[in-house]
């Protein structure tokens, strides 16, 4: 009757959310909508994402959605994050129908991000 | 421990006493027959069943022949509100009940009222108690059935029933208690309570479940129309085969509970003190309900936690966020909103529930999760946008 709501996965970057923090010397943005808040920073070197950090406050799906956008994203070009994988995301974290609003809203974060190192 | 499930959930469900169980397996083994035959396989299994009754009899200080076996508190909620309402229809539409009821309450008073009863739902104080003077101004002269819970699911919260009960009885009302988070955990005389209807379930003191009673007073007007129909079983108010070796567990839980409820309070109470002096400290921690109430359930909140999060976040302890049949719900939970909890403060809830197994090594283990859980959680989360 109650099977566990998160997959191995969503523990994993639950409990170990090694990206979680602030980035000094960086640009950072926060979203706060539908009852949740998501903060990125990021520091752009050389038109990469040297480094990527993340703080949230909702459930435990998105805790790990914003430490696994984290790892995506950490390293490759700033221009990737005119991209963002719902899909996949969704998919990998077996993200609830119910929850798709809070990947939404990470969204938001991803693209606010992109815009803020793109000016 | 880190990695041991430390269960902390007792209000949800209690694990089988090691006695219950030896009875159970005792009485699985010989008593297979009908108990409704005539024969003597029939004789020795409704021989069990009435040594069941007694035992549980005991425990409730009651005439065994006012005892109704049902499948559980669900069931006898729904048997005692739903039949009891409607055998008293003449008497009047008027039916009352607290916000803070369990759903086994509230969704029949809800049906009720789609057959045309009028339903009162009284509120309670901040605490979660309900004052004689608010429940006595909730009735109107046809009000005919009320129905408290004794001890509250998600809060602890012991509502005072014998002042209650009297007020019904000086209004000729069949006042119902539902009492699946009271029986066996504190003590209750129902030849001195004025309760006409009592409900309760095995699994919430360390019986099996699947099996919980009705008690029916054996006064003047005090009745249920059965909801199941299909035999003559148990004077017609409820069919069915009866689960022989779940209700000799049921008796033998009760006889386990019966003496036991002081010393089983003693060490709830130690144990609660423990937890909630190691938590309170915590900067925005709030206890949710009566201080006073039954010492083993605490319910806290803490501010600006999201609670699924602190859920995951205190595993490998096993606790809920709302009582356990709706706690996959994503609705903070109506009976803490009924306190006048914002929504904010309810999702943060966290109900302890503490066992006759627990230790005071798990309780402490839980105040240190507690506490590292809601600082790393805190760390985690931004700040809000200004």
């Amino acid at each position: 009757m109650s099977a566990d709501p998160y997959n191995s996965e969503v523990r994993a970057l639950f409990a170990a959310p090694v990206h979680a923090g602030v980035v000094a010397d960086g640009k950072a943005v926060l979203v706060d909508d539908q009852g949740i808040r998501v903060e990125l920073a990021a520091r752009p070197e050389n038109g990469q994402l040297s480094i990527m950090r993340f703080r949230a406050w909702g459930c435990p799906h998105l805790v790990a959605a914003a430490e696994w956008v984290c790892c995506h994203y950490e390293g490759g070009p700033v221009s990737a994050l005119e991209n963002f994988p719902t899909a996949r995301i969704m998919e990998d974290l077996a993200v609830p129908t119910e929850k798709t609003g809070r990947i939404l809203v990470l969204e938001d974060a991803i693209q606010s991000l992109g815009c803020s190192l793109s000016h | 421990m880190a990695d041991t499930q430390i269960y902390l959930d007792y209000a949800a469900s209690t694990p089988v006493d090691a006695r219950v169980l030896d009875r159970m397996r005792e009485v699985a083994e010989v008593a297979y027959a009908n108990p409704s035959s005539t024969h003597a396989a029939g004789r020795l299994t409704h021989e069990i069943i009435g040594r069941a009754a007694a035992q549980l009899g005991g425990l409730l200080n009651v005439d065994p022949a006012t005892l109704v076996w049902t499948s559980g508190a669900t069931e006898s909620d729904n048997l005692a509100i739903a039949g009891g309402a409607r055998y008293r229809a003449h008497r009047g539409k008027h039916i009352v009940t607290m916000k803070t009821e369990h759903k086994a309450v509230t969704d029949v008073f809800e049906t009720l009222a789609k057959e045309g009863f009028e339903v009162t739902w009284v509120d309670p104080d901040t605490n979660g108690l309900l004052s004689p003077e608010a429940f006595t101004a909730a009735l109107r002269d046809d009000t005919q059935f009320a129905s408290i819970m004794f001890v509250n699911n998600e809060t602890g919260v012991v509502q005072d029933i014998e002042a209650l009960g009297t007020i019904c009885r000086e209004r000729s009302i069949l006042f119902h208690v539902d009492a699946a988070q009271a029986v066996g955990k504190v003590p209750i005389d129902l030849g001195a309570l004025p309760v006409d209807l009592l409900s309760l379930t095995a699994h919430k003191f360390y019986g099996p479940k699947g099996i919980g009673a009705l008690y029916i007073a054996d006064r003047a007007d005090c009745h249920v129309e059965p909801i199941l129909f299909g035999g003559g079983q148990q004077r017609r108010i409820r069919p069915g085969t009866l689960p022989t070796d779940l209700v000799a567990g049921l008796g033998m839980a009760a006889v386990v509970a019966d003496g036991g409820i002081e010393d089983d309070l003693k060490h709830l109470r130690q144990l609660r003190g423990i937890l909630w002096d190691g938590i309170r400290g915590i900067d925005g921690v709030t206890l949710n309900g009566d201080p006073d109430g039954f010492p083993g359930i605490l319910n806290v909140s803490v501010e600006d936690i999201e609670g699924e999060s602190l859920l995951l976040a205190l595993e490998p302890i096993c606790v809920a966020t709302g009582s356990a049949c709706n706690s996959r719900s994503q609705e903070p939970s109506y009976v803490l909103r009924a306190l006048g909890c914002s929504d904010m403060r309810a999702q943060s809830a966290i109900r302890f529930s503490i066992g006759r197994p627990s230790t005071r090594e798990e309780v402490e283990f839980a105040v240190r999760r507690y506490r590292d859980s809601v600082a790393h959680l805190r760390e985690l989360a931004p700040e809000a946008a200004a």
